[in-house]
């Protein structure tokens, strides 16, 4: 008789921890993070959870837990290592994520009060988990006008700025200097006439296949055509501006590449541009600092007189996009004073320059761009010039969605046929019934 | 509990009745002790999140109320109101509806043609062939989703190649709005002809031999043996066939997913790549849950249906 009821109350006991535990994923997320016992992201500190809210005056303590993505995740030890040379009391635990999980990863510790003190978040996430109210305003002390303005910019959530930028990138224009000498043209495009001058004859006399790489589906590669002709996202009160007539006439040039055949209209999934590239197939498009890497890895020696990089071809303006990354501090931290010195000393000129030297990240304050060890690369110099003239989508919410609402009317223009101007009035329309903010 | 019934016996009978209760209540126990690994996860990762789900389809929860689950607001019908207006949602069902329409019966038609000729015709190398047509079913659907993407390539593709040999310029299989999904069911038909094949050997070696016998003194030739004899025998291993298959191919996902994304232009976008995109890019999880209930009751009306048409007396 004994057996039985020791077997049903160790059942209902089960039962009820997993009743309990289930609670505690709903409404932990309410308190402060520190209930949940364990440090997030596996911290293997026991025992040195600190007493938080120590006084700023006070030298700095406990431990610290920093999440950053890709490549940052992998190297963010070195950064960690330096901050933590100068403040010895304090344990910084670096979790690398994967980009494909961060969104989930982040979804699930906010839901489940297990957020990290510091995370390094993709500009374009900062609407996204923003305007949920998971970050802490930057301090009063950091100063803006060290960075670039429109990174800044895209820490600016419902009036609060939320995060501090890290590094930028943007994008210029790839070009292979040989094909285009054989067509006859020996200096970069200037304007967006020259820039559709140089893919005809680099197509036509200069035997490459294409003239051009341009995105059929790529917002990103879409809106520096807006920006340049003096068009935006938003016009100035806030509202959707994607149907404007400057807008119109961007869609018009860029879906002239693809009716003029100087584009392929479809791109394999999966498709590496590099290669082609190097091949003389596609010998000019659109990207990041990341392909001066790639182009060199992939060409070899001999092939760096063939390509050069030159800046975003003008028509009112030559304004690219700026993208990147950004440091925020999570409301459920539990050392905010030392969260917030570590972004501090992440966005110091010194460290900025020693984190390029590290991942070749460009730094997004500009004090750091006169170090010799980010000034000394021509390539590189070009997109700090470059950065002084870009912008950023807008930080809203639903921003992952009504960007890909414009990347499926983009397909539809670039591969579909649909015309510009309908292309823009559906753009203006998903963004009224999805909303920017 | 039994109280009732113990008062109709007699008083000599009750101390009996009382223990034979304790047995059957400690039998039953020992009973649910033995189940409850299963339905404690059933219940924790099955039940509640099919009944959370259900109560999300009701409500607008989304990123901002994460942190606060509890405070996502009630819309009634919304959501399900909305998928009725929602192209994409119903471009998405027409395409999983080909997919299945088209995909099935082929599935199915082939796999019981292979295992025919397996069981019968073909006597050399059989196994070598069982195991070739068995092998894409086991193997990891992503991984075989990446190398047809590879196959299908435009440019370096092999079968595109191999089309150049015979000098026809192969197209952008998976680019076309109209090939792209033929392309994605004929990968599909290969992959999963396999465990139809083996279904279906296993349904051909139950017929007694004797039937066929039969059927040869009464003067059938090989097409009529098959019509009236191998079909009505077959017929609940069609019917099972034709449920899993269907219910499979109704949730339609990685194929599209690893190679095309759901393009061009939503050709090949799958309501559970549509739920996906909206309840885990969008973090509409209110909406998704509501697609994901409409998909459940067209699985639930169409399994019912076909268990209705292909029953033994129907």
């Amino acid at each position: 008789m004994h057996a039985p009821t020791r077997a049903a109350r160790l059942l209902a006991a089960f039962v009820l921890t997993i009743a309990v535990a289930g609670c505690g994923t709903n409404s932990g997320s309410n308190a402060p993070a520190g209930a949940s016992g364990a440090a997030p992201g596996g911290s293997t500190a026991p025992g040195t959870s600190t007493g938080g809210g120590t006084a700023s005056t006070a030298p700095l303590s406990g431990t610290l837990t920093v999440w950053a993505m890709g490549n940052e995740g992998t190297k963010l030890n070195v950064l960690a290592d330096a901050f933590m040379k100068d403040n010895p009391d304090v344990k910084v635990n670096v979790t690398p994520v994967d980009w494909g999980q961060a969104v989930t990863k982040l979804q699930t510790a906010i839901a489940g009060g297990t957020t990290p003190d510091v995370s390094q978040m993709g500009t374009d996430m900062m609407g996204q988990f923003g305007a949920g109210g998971a970050f802490q305003t930057v301090p009063a002390d950091i100063d803006a006008s060290g960075f670039f303005q429109s990174a800044w910019d895209t820490n600016k959530v419902d009036g609060a700025v939320v995060g501090v930028p890290w590094y930028v990138e943007t994008r210029l224009l790839y070009y292979r200097k040989d094909i285009a000498e054989k067509a006859g043209i020996t200096s970069p495009p200037a304007t967006w006439d020259d820039l559709k001058a140089m893919a005809k004859a680099m197509q036509e006399k200069g035997g490459a296949k294409w003239g051009i790489s341009l995105g059929t589906k790529n917002w990103q590669e879409y809106f520096p055509f807006l920006w340049s002709n003096g068009g935006d996202v938003v016009d100035a009160s806030g509202q959707p501006a994607l149907n404007s007539p400057q807008a119109v006439e961007a869609l018009t040039y860029y879906d002239s590449f693809f009716k003029d055949g100087l584009t392929p209209k479809s791109v394999p999934e999966g498709f590496d541009i590099t290669p082609a590239f190097v091949k003389g197939d596609n010998p000019m498009f659109f990207s990041g600092p990341w392909h001066l890497g790639l182009i060199k890895d992939a060409g070899g020696a001999d092939f760096s007189s063939k390509w050069a990089i030159a800046p975003m071809p003008k028509k009112v303006s030559g304004t690219s996009f700026v993208g990147g990354s950004n440091l925020v501090v999570f409301k459920g931290s539990k050392n905010p004073d030392a969260a917030w010195a570590f972004v501090k000393f992440a966005s110091d000129p010194k460290t900025q320059a020693l984190w390029y030297k590290t991942v070749t990240d460009l730094p997004a304050v500009q004090s750091a761009w006169t170090d010799p060890d980010v000034a000394s690369d021509p390539n590189v110099k070009m997109f700090g010039d470059q950065l002084k003239d870009t912008k950023a989508q807008p930080v809203s919410g639903t921003w992952s969605e009504l960007s890909s609402a414009i990347n499926d009317v983009l397909e539809k223009m670039t591969t579909g046929g649909t015309d510009p101007k309908a292309a823009a009035d559906q753009m203006q329309q998903q963004a009224q019934s999805i909303g920017v903010k | 509990m039994t109280a009732p019934a113990l008062t109709q016996r007699g008083v000599a009978d009750r101390g009996t009745a009382q223990v034979a209760t304790r047995q059957g209540w400690r039998r039953d126990l020992t009973g649910w002790a033995f189940a409850a690994p299963f339905v404690i996860l059933f219940g924790v990762f099955l039940a509640l999140p099919i009944l959370v789900s259900f109560v999300l389809s009701f409500t607008s929860f989304g990123l901002r109320d994460l942190a606060n689950p509890i405070g996502a607001s009630f819309v009634g019908v919304d959501n399900y109101a909305r998928l009725l207006s929602d192209d994409k949602f119903w471009k998405s069902l027409f395409n999983t509806i080909y997919f299945v329409v088209v995909g099935v019966p082929l599935t199915l038609g082939i796999g019981l043609l292979i295992a025919s000729a397996l069981s019968r015709g073909i006597t050399r190398f059989r196994t070598a062939y069982r195991v070739g047509y068995y092998l894409p079913v086991i193997t990891s659907i992503v991984a075989i989703a990446v190398i047809w993407r590879f196959l299908l390539n435009p440019d370096i593709g092999l079968i595109n190649v191999v089309l150049k040999q015979v000098g026809i310029n192969g197209p952008d299989w998976l680019a076309s709005k109209t090939l792209a999904m033929p392309s994605i069911i004929a990968m599909a038909v290969w992959r999963n002809l396999g465990f139809a094949m083996v279904v279906f050997i296993a349904g051909l070696q139950a017929i007694p031999a004797m039937l066929y016998e039969a059927a040869s003194i009464d003067g059938a030739g090989r097409w009529a043996a098959f019509r009236y004899v191998t079909l009505p025998m077959l017929r609940p291993t069609i019917l099972f066939m034709l449920v899993i298959t269907t219910i499979g191919y109704l949730q339609l996902f990685e194929e599209p997913f690893v190679m095309t994304g759901g393009g061009p232009l939503d050709a090949t976008l799958s309501v559970t790549m549509y739920m996906y995109q909206q309840g885990f890019t969008f973090f509409h999880q209110g909406y998704a849950s509501a697609i994901a209930y409409v998909l459940f009751v067209i699985v639930a009306v169409i399994a019912f249906l076909q268990f209705r048409f292909l029953r033994e007396d129907a």
